[in-house]
């Protein structure tokens, strides 16, 4: 048992963050804000070279060949630089078609051609985070999941709390009624990957907003010292380091629970939501005190960190239902 | 990363597993006095007679040379055999978790020689004399002091809230040695046996209704000074070694109970009925409340896990210690605040803090948790200026 990374691991974190810096910078990133599709084509394209999109998925389904740990690394940096884009529609669908034999879809969206949006049920409606660009839609459901076609669907754009998440509607019989390009009847492991690797996200953010509010009470002067050697700064600092420790180590066990397919799989998926949920939320919310008047404004990243914990913690279920699963869950053995 | 078990390791959750079937006793620990000691140092044999003790230490002091991930394989079986009696509420605690742990890393050949063994094979009781009434989150302004005679040290003062003390034979004693120093710089660690002439120890009964905790009165107490650990003056570093210790590994036991704990009361919760006949589990609250308690302690074994794998590493425990420590002690408190509000009117009910089916007497106890070994206000310090690099005040 060894909860770390590897050096393989680390170095595949390392060339994420380089890529993530260089590409996705929030600052620059603004200027898309509210925009219906904040990725562009190209950018989404480099993504796909840099074996993103197939980086869980095995060899023979067209994939890198790593499998969900290496996979949750990667989603654990998107959140820690707050990344827009379909990323987790994009692993998950790729994932369904190859698993359900449409291998040219599967090779569509692992390349970047085909960009995936995810659907959920709100009523007799779909809830599509990502529509603007997609060509997919990942629909899930009780009854199992799909990649259906967008075209000729309305969509009806709302403005969203996270202005790097479009948001829009779309009737879901309409989206239903057409043929799906793939199809599984029992999308459980897949729902449980994406349980996953939200929760990664989640406690990147977790632990980037720690460090966000360790790094700016080292330098932030007040009184004449640093603020972070006020007790009360010091020790928020200290509840956000250890929230985030918790998130990341939950995450790590559960996607190796996941990944070797063992018994107690769900329950430390359910855990891990549940725990790094509530990490990214809290850690985001005091990064924000912390910071205090700028941490308030626009320019700064703060707030991009609170909006998108507040629809990831929406996204594939709430707390609420992932806290019913997991007590539903025998004990782990 | 992985959960793989090796193939011993595998095998000695089996061994673990089979033993613990045969030689658990059913009997209640006695909660106090010597029939406590007696009972706890005779439970120290039987897992030294069955190999289970010293599991992670040195084979040549009578270990078994192995992993931390083994001894935590063997603190989850002891939890899963649903024991009558918690690992660590034990007279054996101190010389087990941390005091050992020190002098394999910080003492001589014959301080090796002559303490391990005795502590393995449950010889001895050794408790912790670093409290003083003046000096306690602030440990280093302690002031009980010891001056050297010949090849003796002389010490007078006072110590408190010193565990097992009166049943005890040895000490982990802080002393000044060096009053002119600065005051991280002139303190000693050093063996004291508690049955040298001036020691007066004075029992202090505890919230949990325990007398356990006690003051300890030095009136020219002699100490050889080939009993001082980690040198003279030194004390401070050898402490510290002592802390990271008891602050890193040394409540794995608990941790890995606490997860059997919260299954327990998720059970109780599944029997129990409110007033109209509905199952307790389907209140909404209470439902949230457990449920939050599992993924808690499921994170707090991964925690542990990734602590495991630091360690393996580095060698000693770190600083990261502290951010277990802090999440363990608080997780603790709120499982047992839960407890009460779980088993209804027999919340009105004192139980021992220890045995099976108890919950009042550990709510009472688990307010130690966040105070003993460090309070959680300087295991937040420690997080944010050595985990985090913050600034002292
Ligand atoms: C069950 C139990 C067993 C124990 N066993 C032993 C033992 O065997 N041997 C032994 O030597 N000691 C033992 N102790 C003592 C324990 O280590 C001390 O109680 C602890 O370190 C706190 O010291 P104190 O009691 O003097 O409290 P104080 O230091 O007086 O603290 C009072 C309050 O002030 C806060 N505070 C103090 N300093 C700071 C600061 N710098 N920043 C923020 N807040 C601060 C504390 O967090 C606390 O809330 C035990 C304690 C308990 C509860």
């Amino acid at each position: 048992m060894y909860l770390l990374p590897t050096d393989e691991q680390d170095e595949i974190v390392a060339t994420v963050r380089s890529q993530l810096e260089a590409d996705f910078d929030l600052h620059a990133l603004a200027a898309r804000d509210g925009a219906p599709s904040v990725v562009d084509r190209d950018l989404w394209r480099r993504c796909a070279e840099l074996g993103w999109f197939g980086l869980g998925l095995e060899e023979s389904l067209g994939g890198v060949g790593y499998g969900l740990v290496e996979e949750a690394l990667l989603f654990a940096e998107l959140g820690s630089h707050a990344t827009p884009g379909p990323f987790l529609a994009t692993v998950l669908g790729a994932r369904l078609a190859a698993e359900a034999g449409a291998s040219d879809v599967a090779a569509a969206v692992v390349g970047g051609e085909s960009v995936v949006a995810l659907a959920e049920p709100e009523g007799d409606r779909l809830r599509v985070t990502d529509h603007g660009d997609a060509d997919l839609l990942l629909v899930v459901g009780d009854d199992g999941a799909a990649l259906v076609s967008s075209d000729g669907l309305e969509f009806r754009t709302e403005p969203s709390l996270d202005v790097h998440v479009p948001l829009a509607t779309v009737d879901a019989a309409a989206a239903r009624a057409a043929a799906p390009v793939a199809q599984l009847a029992d999308a459980g492991a897949l729902l449980l990957r994406g349980t996953v690797l939200i929760s990664a996200e989640l406690a990147g953010i977790a632990t980037a907003t720690a460090e966000q509010s360790t790094q700016y009470a080292k330098d932030r002067e007040q009184f004449g010292v640093p603020v972070g050697s006020f007790q009360a700064v010091k020790h928020r600092c200290a509840d956000m380091a250890v929230r985030a420790e918790a998130a990341t180590s939950t995450v790590r066990h559960a996607a190796l629970a996941v990944r070797d397919g063992l018994a107690e799989a769900p329950f430390h998926a359910h855990a891990a939501r549940a725990v790094a949920g509530d990490a990214a939320v809290a850690n985001a919310h005091v990064n924000v005190q912390n910071h205090g008047g700028i941490g308030f404004t626009w320019e700064h990243t703060a707030h991009r960190y609170v909006t998108r914990a507040q629809v990831l913690v929406r996204t594939l279920g709430d707390r609420t239902g992932h806290l019913g699963a997991l007590l539903e869950q025998p004990a782990p053995q | 990363m992985d959960l793989d078990l090796t193939e011993e390791e595998h095998a000695f959750r089996e061994e673990a597993r089979t033993w613990l079937r045969s030689n658990l006793p059913t009997e209640a620990r006695p909660p106090e006095g010597q029939a406590m000691r007696d009972f706890d140092l005779a439970w120290q044999r039987t897992l030294y007679d069955g190999g289970w003790a010293g599991i992670n230490w040195p084979v040549e002091f009578g270990g078994r040379g192995l992993s931390d991930i083994q001894q935590m394989i063997w603190y989850e079986e002891f939890a899963r055999a649903e024991p009558p009696f918690t690992l660590n509420n034990s007279c054996t605690f101190v010389a087990n978790n941390h005091g050992g742990p020190t002098l394999i890393v910080n003492g001589t050949d014959e301080q090796k020689a002559e303490h391990l063994p005795r502590i393995l094979r449950g010889e001895v009781v050794w408790c912790q004399g670093f409290s003083e009434p003046g000096a306690g989150s602030d440990l280093a302004g302690l002031s009980t002091k010891a001056e050297i005679d010949g090849d003796e040290l002389v010490v007078t003062g006072q110590k408190t809230w010193t565990s097992y003390a009166h049943v005890a034979d040895l000490q982990e004693l802080l002393v000044r040695t060096d009053p002119t120093a600065p005051k991280h710089k002139g303190i000693t660690w050093v063996i004291c046996d508690m049955r040298s002439p001036g020691i007066e120890i004075r029992e202090i009964r505890t919230m949990s209704h325990v007398t356990d905790f006690c003051e300890v009165f030095y009136d020219e107490v002699r100490i050889p000074l080939a009993n001082v650990v980690g040198g003279l003056n030194n004390g401070w570093r050898t402490a510290m070694s002592t802390l990271s210790f008891e602050r890193g590994t040394g409540f794995m036991a608990d941790q890995v109970e606490l997860a059997a704990t919260v299954e327990r009361l998720i059970g109780e919760a599944r029997e129990r009925t409110d007033a109209s006949g509905r199952p307790l589990i389907r209140d909404e609250e209470l439902a949230r409340r457990l449920a939050t308690a599992r993924a808690e302690v499921s994170a707090l074994r991964a925690m542990t896990l990734a602590g495991i794998s630091r360690t393996a590493r580095t060698g000693m425990p770190g600083a990261e210690g502290s951010m277990i420590r802090l999440f363990h002690g608080e997780l603790h408190q709120r499982v047992y605040q839960l407890a009460l509000d779980i088993i209804g009117p027999e919340a009105l009910r004192l139980t021992p803090v220890d045995g099976e089916g108890v919950w009042t007497g550990p709510y009472l106890q688990s307010f130690a948790y966040t105070i003993g070994g460090g309070t959680t206000d300087i295991q937040r310090n420690i997080v944010g200026e050595r985990v985090l690099g913050l600034p002292r005040a």
